[in-house]
């Protein structure tokens, strides 16, 4: 018994996968309607949730080879095209119908040692005669170009009711008997990830032929709930040397408590007490912002001090009214992410267009163009290639914006259905966008035109 | 103990799980794991000195015996910490097969919260992809900074801060060893330096041992260059009775006769006044005070006048509160 359970009981079937039916058949679907130009699939999702085994279990069940990149393999421009470029393109060799090209951890092109890497990517997805499969933890963190062609499919956490029958029959095939609280507990514990919730039976059960709820060992991810408990405590009478004990014991440095200090002082009922509060907050906001500027962290301690004694002082244990919610700031900062991830590519692509740097695009032109648009969308939508993000971006309205684009295709697919408009590209209205539309038979909107390649 | 120049650190570290001290539960679970033969991946989490490399060294000792270094690669923050050595050197060394007859090999990257997010990343397929040759160890101080999908492969175990009583018994196991005697208020002053780190508490020790086979607490807060509690009691008692000049008196004593550090002062009157029984609102303040002063030094500034301006401002701030 020497195998690490998480690999010796990854599903090999897409049948033995917990949870995510809909994903699974939404792939197999694919999988089997697959001819050469069906748009690659992009796995979504937190980690644990099955999408590595399903794209393996997919290959397996349909007996295709498998190829395989992720974050551990170097992916500069010339690699992915050498490996994947080769295995997309020739014939398979072992007489399998087709190989199946997984690139996991597509989220993490690395910028500098990857140089390239996003671009050859779609080069491989464009030329590509086999299926491919893309996997990344969060859609937004692809490159655009990369998710546009791709066709998404969300992985969801996997719910404590579908893992814990999953734990019962490792345990029985291990021989381990095992109580249902146990399981329960490491299941719920687990925050739908499965994997951690099979790592966490192993490296509780190792060398036991039976678990019980004491031989949990207790580490996993319990940060949460200790940070929940400083949190709380702050409302309540607590002495200094207890609260300290706690600071050192959440499993999180003074930033990430501030966020989750922050978003509950407004349980506290009286004004002045908030403003109290805020004081020492902001106060414990400049140390931390020391401690960063200069990498001096032993100013941490006087950032945990004061936000914690302070908070409490200024509580002066009224008591907490209203339940304790996580920092609504990384909500804002993962949108705000993703907004200047949309922004910062779409200025790319202005700048390409115009040959103005994105710099001075942004500074000096983006109030002109923003009224331009505002002025004829449609048009800019045809000639920019936007979709409604980018529209978004200069109207603000994302309603409208995802109308507008909506209607834009609507007339390019009509007119392209049109019997004597466009036949050869080359007739093409010259324009500086590479990719445009041309084929009625793809909906992908940046290389609609790869059977011609 | 004449010739002797090793460092007691190393000398007295551990070679089995069961020669540990503190950490009861966690040192059990990794027991019955060496018992077994059966290791996950296992994530390491908690301060300096508590005793995450020894663990994962008695570890390594166990499955592998003698030949433990055959089959045993660590990585800390000195060594090259990129992306590309995730991609190349971890991966090669995951990749090959163990010697000797082991099961797996073991790879421990200490200190694995200064690894990028890239390289985390990298390093997040092959810990799957060569499980069955190798099993990976990280130790950090925060879980917090390692990646979901890497916690989601490991199993988590967070070492506390040792309390006085492994500290001590540690201690005394050392002083019998090098035949020392050590007074119960030397096993107070080096619990009270040592802040739960055991590496801090043994070089107390073996400096103390340098002046004497007899240790007193004297000679720890000597050769520590620590201030002694009292005298830190002293100074903020004075500062907050308005005593001025009275508590002027006892900085200059501390600070130019001891030779105690500004920063060190600091850091002593920081954990007093965080126990102290006292006017909360004030306490923080002079927390704060303290904090001032701190970054101020860390910046340059000069320290004779930066700590008179910080016995003047706790003064100040004790007439406002009274």
């Amino acid at each position: 018994m020497d195998r690490d359970w998480a690999e010796k009981y990854r599903p090999g079937h897409l049948q033995d996968l917990v949870g995510n039916g809909p994903a699974v058949r939404q792939m197999y679907e694919w999988a089997r309607t697959w001819t050469p130009g069906t748009r690659p699939l992009v796995l979504y999702g937190k980690p644990g949730t099955g999408k590595t085994s399903a794209a393996h279990a997919l290959a397996n069940d349909l007996q295709w080879e498998v190829l395989e990149m992720n974050a551990s393999d170097q992916r500069t421009r010339a690699i992915i095209e050498r490996i994947a470029g080769a295995g997309s393109t020739t014939a398979s060799l072992s007489g399998a119908s087709r190989r199946l090209i997984i690139l996991d951890e597509a989220d993490n092109i690395h910028g500098t040692a990857d140089r390239g890497g996003a671009k050859a990517m779609i080069e491989v997805i464009r030329r590509s005669g086999q299926p491919i499969i893309l996997i990344a933890n969060d859609l937004y963190d692809l490159p655009k170009e990369l998710k546009t062609v791709c066709e998404p499919v969300l992985f969801r956490a996997v719910q404590a009711r579908s893992i814990v029958p999953r734990l019962r029959h490792i345990c029985t095939l291990e021989g381990i008997a095992c109580s249902d609280i146990a399981l329960r507990m490491i299941a719920e514990g687990a925050g739908g990830d499965l994997r951690a919730a099979v790592t966490t039976l192993y490296a509780s059960a190792i060398g036991k032929s039976r678990l019980d709820v004491e031989d949990l060992y207790t580490s996993r991810k319990d940060e949460r709930s200790t940070i929940f408990e400083l949190v709380a405590a702050l409302f309540k009478t607590r002495g200094d040397a207890e609260l300290m004990r706690m600071v050192q014991e959440v499993d999180a440095t003074p930033d990430t408590i501030e966020q989750w200090i922050e978003n509950n002082i407004t349980y506290l009922s009286d004004i002045h007490a908030i403003e109290s509060a805020c004081a020492y907050l902001s106060r414990a906001d400049e140390y931390i912002g020391y401690t960063f500027r200069r990498q001096y962290y032993t100013l941490w301690r006087y950032a945990s001090a004061l936000m914690v004694l302070g908070v409490s002082h200024a509580a002066a244990g009224s008591g907490l009214h209203g339940k304790i919610m996580p920092p609504s700031r990384w909500g804002k900062m993962r949108r705000s992410k993703r907004q200047k991830a949309i922004r910062i590519s779409l200025m790319n692509r202005l700048s390409h267009l115009t040959h103005i740097p994105p710099d001075q695009l942004r500074e000096d032109y983006l109030t002109a163009i923003a009224l331009l648009i505002e002025h004829d969308p449609e048009r800019f939508v045809t000639e920019w290639d936007l979709d409604a993000d980018d529209l978004n971006l200069f109207l603000n309205d994302r309603k409208r914006s995802a109308e507008i684009v909506r209607r834009v295709a609507g007339k390019m697919k009509n007119a392209l259905k049109a019997p004597e408009t466009l036949k050869a590209p080359e007739e093409k209205p010259v324009s500086q966008v590479k990719g445009r539309k041309s084929d009625p038979t793809t909906q992908s909107t940046l290389f609609g035109g790869y059977p011609h390649e | 103990m004449e010739g002797d120049h090793t460092i007691w650190i190393e000398k007295y570290r551990p070679l089995k799980l069961a020669d540990m001290v503190g950490q009861r539960d966690i040192v059990m679970r990794l027991q019955s794991y060496v018992e077994s033969g059966s290791l996950p991946h296992l994530l390491f989490t908690g301060s300096a000195g508590v005793g995450k490399t020894t663990a994962a060294v008695a570890l390594a000792r166990g499955f592998f015996g003698e030949t433990w270094h055959m089959n045993f690669r660590e990585l800390n923050a000195s060594d090259e910490r990129g992306i590309d050595v995730v991609r190349n050197q971890i991966k090669q060394f995951a990749r090959t097969a163990p010697l000797d007859g082991a099961n797996f090999k073991i790879l421990f990257l200490d200190e694995a919260d200064a690894l990028t997010s890239d390289a985390q990343a990298a390093l997040r397929r092959t810990m799957e992809n060569y499980a069955q040759s190798c099993r990976f160890i990280l130790s950090c101080n925060y879980s917090s900074k390692i990646i979901d999908p890497i916690q989601s492969r490991c199993a988590i175990y967070r070492f506390r801060p040792l309390n006085k009583e492994d500290i001590s018994e540690e201690v005394r196991k050392i002083a019998e060893r090098e035949n020392l005697t050590v007074t119960p208020d030397a096993l107070d002053a080096i619990a009270y330096i040592a802040q739960g780190d055991m590496r801090r508490a043994i070089n107390a020790l073996q400096g103390a041992a340098i002046l004497s086979s007899h240790i007193d607490a004297k000679m720890v807060y000597e050769t520590t260059s620590t201030a002694r509690p009292e005298e830190i009691e002293d100074l903020l008692n004075l500062a907050i009775s308005s005593d001025f000049e009275g508590a002027e008196q006892v900085l200059a004593a501390i600070l130019h006769e001891r030779g105690i550090a500004p920063n060190e002062l600091i850091n002593q009157c920081y954990r007093a006044l965080v126990k102290r029984d006292m006017d909360r609102a004030l306490k923080i303040e002079l927390i704060d005070h303290l904090g001032e002063t701190d970054f101020r030094l860390s910046e340059g500034a000069n320290s004779d006048i930066q700590m008179e301006a910080l016995i003047a401002a706790f003064v100040l701030s004790a007439q406002k509160h009274t």
